[in-house]
């Protein structure tokens, strides 16, 4: 015989008090002021005087050349850093998917840069990447100056900088995108790859026609959720850059930053929110449009 | 001979990723005017290593009271998010009530809510309740907004649904009320979800860095990677010093994580893509 627990109404929402009030506090009320404030003229220091203004924020931020430059560069960022680090993954995802105890430690190496901290590591590779001066240089110039190349002004040249901070970015990242992508190689069978060897099948047909269908949920996982990342680019070209030079590595978040903490346009710096917000929920859609396809 | 040959590469292209670290965590004991030189042969360079930055870090950036924040940050949203995101969790997976289909679309809205969009009305919210300025402000600013988390009460949800019904009947025969049965059967059957909730969140918030560049105003509120954005930001810069700031706001994070790897199970991660 089943046993129902009977409760009186109220505990559920006791259960749900604590998330709700936080909720409800610190995220869903934020939310609609800074979607009323996006509508008006606030300043940042005086948001009780704040006149409604229509959508006058969203259409000077959308032809602000300067909002354009941060969108620009920030999927230019995205652009560069999700296939690299999706392919890179899933290739050290094969390498590494061992079975044996004594191979963690390979996991476990490409997964450190996950745990140090974004702000250390744009410090570091700041250092890194630091130019030749007085005979003095970073360890990136050092290295590609010993097999003869010359010593380059990473992030002081407008063309180099960004592809700097993405590579960077790859690097940091990828570990991660790698367990992902491990744990999915780990669910396929064994029979399956073992039946495809017998039949002849060589290591590349087996990737072809065996591991890559089957990690599709997995692939279109890592690509989306990398890609909604990179949009969120901030640490890095705020702390390694400031955005420079000539707003080469301006990203949407920094330009978010700068307008109401520079500009104490409060009123604009809601609209650049509200559009930054649109684009990530855009593609978290398009990510469960194909999730919901692969499943089918 | 094949076997030695695979270790051989995975070693050197394991210490060529991790290279960064290394010349980081070596370059931080070497004298100021010698850490710019060298290029790879430095790395095997021992002469006149020092502890004097990591002295002068501790004082310039003030890395105890610094770490000593971070560590009651973090401690803070792990601990108060592992009771509210589970007790939602609970609600949602095993009572039925009105408005609960509802409530739920609204948790898998709220995954998507980037922390970038809402720091600026965030902080002026923060700021009308007061949560500004002292030592206890500022850390209930920095906990109370992130402690609960949309993506981890989905998370806990679909383990609370997964556990078989059989467990709590059994608790409910012996008279056990909804709280003893989230308490001492739910929970404890959840164990390794929560525990690979735990080590995200930690390795999420010990990184935080635009929310506490905003809310931690004063020195003595600063986390540690404001004190470090501030030695790396501030003259005069002194690279020895920067490096061995960053060590130390590395090695507490990885001294936690080396304890609690074996909770992270790889399948957990991919909890998201179903």
């Amino acid at each position: 015989m089943k046993q129902r627990l009977t409760i009186p109404r109220i505990v559920p929402w006791l259960f749900l008090a604590p998330a709700l009030l936080l909720l409800g506090t610190f995220a869903l009320f934020p939310l609609l002021r800074g979607a009323w404030w996006s509508l008006t003229n606030a300043d940042l220091l005086r948001t009780d005087a704040a006149v409604w203004t229509g959508a006058a924020n969203y259409s000077e931020l959308l032809s602000d050349p300067r909002f354009r430059r941060a969108f620009f560069n920030t999927a230019c960022f995205a652009l560069m850093v999700v296939p690299v680090q999706a392919t890179l993954a899933f290739f050290l995802a094969l390498w590494v998917n061992r079975p044996e105890r004594y191979w963690r430690w390979l996991r476990t190496a490409f997964f450190l840069p996950i745990i140090v901290s974004m702000p250390v590591l744009a410090v570091l590779w700041t250092m890194l990447y630091q130019p030749l001066r007085g005979g003095q240089t970073g360890l990136i110039n050092a290295l590609i100056g010993s097999i003869g190349l010359p010593a380059q002004e990473w992030l002081q040249q407008p063309h180099l900088a960004l592809p700097a901070i993405a590579f960077m970015s790859v690097w940091q990242g990828v570990g991660f995108q790698m367990m992902i992508f491990l744990a999915g190689l780990q669910s396929l069978s064994r029979a399956q790859l073992e039946a495809a060897r017998i039949d002849g099948a060589g290591a590349f047909q087996r990737l072809r026609h065996v591991i890559l269908p089957a990690m599709r949920p997995s692939i279109i996982f890592v690509m989306t959720a990398t890609l909604i990342l990179s949009f969120r680019l901030f640490a890095q070209p705020y702390l390694m850059t400031r955005g420079g030079p000539e707003d080469a590595t301006l990203s949407i978040i920094q330009f978010i930053y700068e307008t109401t903490f520079l500009g104490r346009e409060l009123g604009r710096a809601s609209a650049g929110a509200m559009l930054f917000l649109l684009l990530v929920a855009g593609l978290a859609l398009l990510q469960r449009a194909f999730a919901r396809e692969v499943r089918s | 001979m094949k076997r030695i040959a695979g270790w051989l590469v995975a070693v050197v292209v394991a210490l060529g990723f991790l290279l960064p670290l290394l010349w980081m965590l070596h370059a931080s004991f070497r004298p100021e005017s010698a850490i710019f030189t060298g290029g790879l042969k430095s790395l095997f360079d021992f002469r006149g290593l020092h502890l004097e930055h990591y002295v002068a870090a501790w004082r310039r950036a003030a890395m105890g009271i610094g770490l000593l924040n971070s560590l009651l940050q973090v401690a803070g949203i792990l601990g108060l998010g592992l009771l509210f995101n589970s007790m939602a969790a609970f609600a949602l997976a095993r009572f039925d009530f009105p408005g609960r289909a509802g409530l739920f679309a609204l948790v898998i809205v709220l995954i998507i809510l980037p922390v970038e969009v809402l720091v600026v009305p965030l902080l002026l919210t923060v700021r009308d309740l007061g949560l500004v300025g002292g030592h206890g402000r500022t850390l209930a600013a920095l906990v109370l907004p992130f402690a609960v988390k949309a993506f981890n009460i989905y998370f806990l949800r679909q383990h609370f649904l997964a556990l078989p019904r059989d467990l709590e009947e059994a608790a409910i025969m012996d008279g056990a009320g909804p709280f003893r049965i989230y308490w001492s059967v739910g929970l404890p059957a959840i164990r390794p979800a929560l525990a690979t909730v735990l080590v995200l969140d930690m390795l999420t918030h010990w990184s935080d860095f635009i929310w506490p560049l905003v809310i931690c105003t004063r020195e003595e509120t600063r986390t540690v990677q404001i004190a470090l954005s501030n030695l790396f930001t501030q003259p005069p810069i002194q690279w020895g010093d920067i490096l061995a700031c960053a060590v130390m706001t590395t090695l507490p994070v990885l001294v936690v994580f080396r304890l609690a790897q074996r909770h992270i199970v790889a399948s957990q991660l991919t909890a998201g893509i179903k």
